[in-house]
C-alpha cells in the first residue's frame, strides 16, 4: 500500500500542485493522466521517495520502484544483468556472483515478463517494449510491491503498447500495485481500475467512467473530447475533436 | 502477431525449465568473460617479465633470471634488475592499473564515456597540489596525500558545475574539467617560473610524465595509497554497476545515491593522486583502457575494473619499454608517448557512438 497525503510540489515560485491525495492498494492499477507539465512525473518521483515534496507526506507499506522513460540501460547489459544489478545490494561486495536463490528469483521475474528467451540478449538487440519489460522484471526481482511507471507506452508502437499494458495488468492480478503516468486516455480507460486526473494543480481520482467525462477532460486539456463505448468490451474510447 | 499479449500468457508461474535455461545462458556469458579476463591476466606477467630484459644495458636472459631468483646476490646485473628495472616495472604496473580503474570509475560515475582522470580535472588538481609539495620540498610520503586533496577538490568542483546526468550536464562537465585543468596547468607554470631553473626542471620533468629514475622508495610510499584506492574500488563494484543505470533507477533499487557517488569520486581521486605523485601526468590510459576492456570483456563493473587493472598495467609497462628504447639514449616521456597514441584514439571516439 502506498499513499500520498496533502502533497505539494513547487519549483521556485511556480506551484505545480498542492493538496494532492493519492493512494494505491495492492492489486490496483491507477492510470495517472493530465496535460504536459501538470506534474505527473513529479508526483511519481515524490511517491517513489526520490523527490521531497514541498508539503505533505508519503505513507508506504512495502517497497516501491519508479521506472522512468528516459532510463535507457547501457547497451551491453542483458535483462538478466539488469535484474542482477537490482539484487546486488543484497550481496556483500566480495560476493562476485549471484547466489542460486538469486538466479531463481531473476528467472521467475523474467518469465513473468515473458523475457526468458531474451535473458542473455544485449539491450541493444531488444525492442523498446522488451526493454520496458526488462525494467519491470528487474523491479519484480527485488520484490517491489508498487510499480510507479512514467509513460510506459512512450516510443512504443501499438503492438508493444498493448503488450506492456497487458503485462502490467496481469501483475496487478498477482497483488502488485501499479501507478502509470499515461497520455492515451483510451488505453487508460481500458486497462486501469482507477484514473487519476492531475490538472491545474489539483488531482481527482475515481473509476474511468467517473473521471473521463467530457466536462473534466475539457477543463483539464482545453479541448472537446467525445466519449464512446467499445461495442464488445464496453470500455471507454476517448476521441479528441 | 501478438501471441503473448493476453494476461494469462504474459504472466505465468515460474517453472524449473526457465530457471535452468536462464542460469545456463548466464553461465555461458560468464565463462566467455572469464576466458577473456584470463587472457589479460596471462598477458600482464608476460609483459612484466619481458620488460626486465629491455634497457640501455643489454643483459643475458639467464643472468636476469638468475638475479630474479637470488634477491640477495651482488653484482652489476643484480643491481640493474633489482634496483632499476624491477621497481620501475612494478610502478608501471601500479600506475597503469590505477589510472585505468580511475577512468572506469569516473566514466560510470558521470555516465559519460569521454571522461577520464584528466578530463575531469582530478589529475590536474593532483598535479598542482603535488607541484606545490615539490616546491615546498615536503617529504615524498606526503606528496600523494597533498595530490589527493588537490584532485578531490577539483573533482568536486567539476562535479558541482557539471550537475546532473543530462546531455547538457555532461557537456558542462567536460568543459568544466577542461577549464579547471587549464587553470591548474597555468598555476603550475607560475610555480615553475617562480622556482627558477634549479627547482623548476625536476618539476617539469615530473610533469611530462614518466617513471624514469623511480625506485623502491617511491613504490613503497605510493603502493599504500594505490592499494587502498584499488581495494576501495573493488568494494564498490555493485554500487558502480547501479550508478551505470542512472540516479533514478539506482535509487529505486535502494542505493543511497549521493553517498555512493561521493564514495566513488573519493576513490577515483585517491587512485589518481597516488599515480600522479609517482609518475606525473600520464594521460589517456584512463580513457582508452576502459573502452577497450568494455568491448573485449564487459561493461559490468566487476569485470571492467578487473580487466582495466590488468590491461592498464600491461599498457603502461609496454609504453615504458617503448619510451626507453625508441630513441636511445634519450628517453621519451611516458606522457608524451601515450598522448601520441591517445589523441587519435580520443578523436576516433568522437566520431562513433560509444557506450558506457
Amino acid at each position: 500500500m502506498l499513499r500520498g497525503e496533502n502533497l505539494a510540489v513547487h519549483y521556485g515560485t511556480r506551484r505545480i500542485f498542492s493538496s494532492v491525495n493519492l493512494g494505491v492498494s495492492p492489486g490496483r492499477f491507477i492510470a495517472l493522466v493530465g496535460p504536459n507539465g501538470s506534474g505527473k512525473s513529479s508526483l511519481l518521483r515524490v511517491l517513489a521517495g526520490l523527490q521531497k515534496p514541498a508539503a505533505g507526506s508519503v505513507v508506504s507499506q512495502g517497497s516501491s520502484m519508479l521506472i522512468a522513460p528516459s532510463a535507457n540501460p547501457p547497451a551491453d547489459l542483458t535483462p538478466f544483468d539488469l535484474a542482477a544489478y537490482g539484487l546486488a545490494l543484497r550481496r556483500k561486495p566480495w560476493q562476485w556472483g549471484l547466489p542460486p536463490a538469486g538466479h531463481a528469483r531473476i528467472a521467475a521475474a523474467l518469465e513473468r515478463c515473458s523475457l526468458t528467451a531474451h535473458a542473455s540478449s544485449c539491450v541493444a538487440n531488444l525492442s523498446a517494449g522488451e526493454v520496458q519489460r526488462a525494467w519491470i522484471a528487474a523491479a519484480l526481482a527485488v520484490d517491489t510491491d508498487t510499480l510507479l511507471i512514467d509513460e510506459p507506452t512512450t516510443h512504443l508502437d501499438v503492438r508493444y503498447q498493448i503488450e506492456i499494458l497487458h503485462t502490467l495488468k496481469a501483475l496487478t492480478q498477482s497483488g502488485i500495485a501499479v501507478v502509470a503516468a499515461m497520455h492515451d486516455l483510451t488505453l487508460a480507460a481500458r486497462f486501469a481500475d482507477d484514473v487519476a486526473l492531475l490538472a491545474d494543480g489539483r488531482l481527482v481520482c475515481g473509476s474511468p467512467a467517473d473521471i473521463l467525462t467530457p466536462a473534466l477532460l475539457s477543463d483539464a486539456f482545453g479541448i472537446t473530447v467525445s466519449l464512446h463505448r467499445h461495442p464488445e468490451e464496453g470500455y471507454l474510447i476517448c476521441l479528441p475533436r | 502477431m501478438i501471441n503473448s499479449s493476453g494476461a494469462g500468457s504474459a504472466i505465468s508461474a515460474a517453472g524449473r525449465a526457465p530457471v535452468a535455461s536462464t542460469s545456463s545462458q548466464s553461465a555461458v556469458v560468464s565463462r566467455t568473460r572469464l576466458a577473456r579476463l584470463a587472457l589479460l591476466a596471462l598477458l600482464l606477467p608476460l609483459v612484466g617479465v619481458a620488460a626486465l630484459f629491455v634497457g640501455s644495458s643489454a643483459l643475458a636472459p639467464d643472468a636476469v633470471f638468475w638475479s630474479l631468483l637470488h634477491p640477495h646476490a651482488a653484482g652489476v646485473t643484480h643491481t640493474i634488475v633489482w634496483e632499476l628495472r624491477l621497481p620501475r616495472v612494478l610502478i608501471a604496473l601500479g600506475v597503469g592499473a590505477g589510472l585505468a580503474i580511475a577512468g572506469a570509475l569516473l566514466q560510470a560515475l558521470f555516465r559519460n564515456p569521454l571522461v577520464d582522470p584528466y578530463i575531469t580535472g582530478v589529475a590536474a588538481g593532483a598535479a598542482l597540489a603535488a607541484a606545490i609539495g615539490f616546491t615546498l620540498q615536503v617529504a615524498f610520503a606526503l606528496v600523494p596525500a597533498l595530490a589527493f586533496c588537490g584532485g578531490l577538490a577539483c573533482a568536486a568542483l567539476v562535479a558541482v558545475i557539471g550537475g546532473n546526468e543530462t546531455p547538457a550536464g555532461n557537456l558542462r562537465l567536460v568543459l568544466a574539467g577542461v577549464a579547471i585543468s587549464a587553470l591548474c596547468s597555468a598555476l603550475v607554470t607560475l610555480l615553475l617560473l617562480h622556482g627558477g631553473q634549479a627547482n623548476g626542471m625536476p618539476i617539469l620533468a615530473w610533469l611530462a610524465g614518466g617513471i624514469n629514475g623511480r625506485g623502491w622508495i617511491d613504490l613503497r610510499w605510493t603502493a599504500g595509497y594505490l592499494g587502498l584506492g584499488i581495494a576501495s574500488a573493488f568494494l564498490q563494484v555493485h554500487a558502480v554497476n547501479l550508478l551505470r543505470l542512472g540516479s533514478v533507477p539506482a535509487a529505486g533499487f535502494g542505493l543511497p545515491v549521493a553517498r555512493a557517488r561521493f564514495g566513488v569520486l573519493v576513490t577515483a581521486s585517491l587512485i589518481t593522486a597516488a599515480c600522479v605523485a609517482v609518475s606525473g601526468i600520464v594521460g589517456f590510459v584512463g580513457l582508452m583502457v576502459p573502452h577497450v576492456v568494455r568491448r573485449f570483456v564487459s561493461g559490468d563493473a566487476r569485470w571492467l575494473l578487473a580487466g582495466s587493472a590488468l590491461a592498464g598495467g600491461s599498457v603502461i609497462v609496454i609504453a615504458d619499454v617503448l619510451a626507453r628504447s625508441l630513441m636511445p639514449p634519450t628517453e621519451i616521456p611516458l606522457g608524451v608517448l601515450l598522448a601520441l597514441v591517445g589523441v587519435p584514439f580520443f578523436l576516433s571516439l568522437t566520431r562513433r557512438p560509444v557506450e558506457l
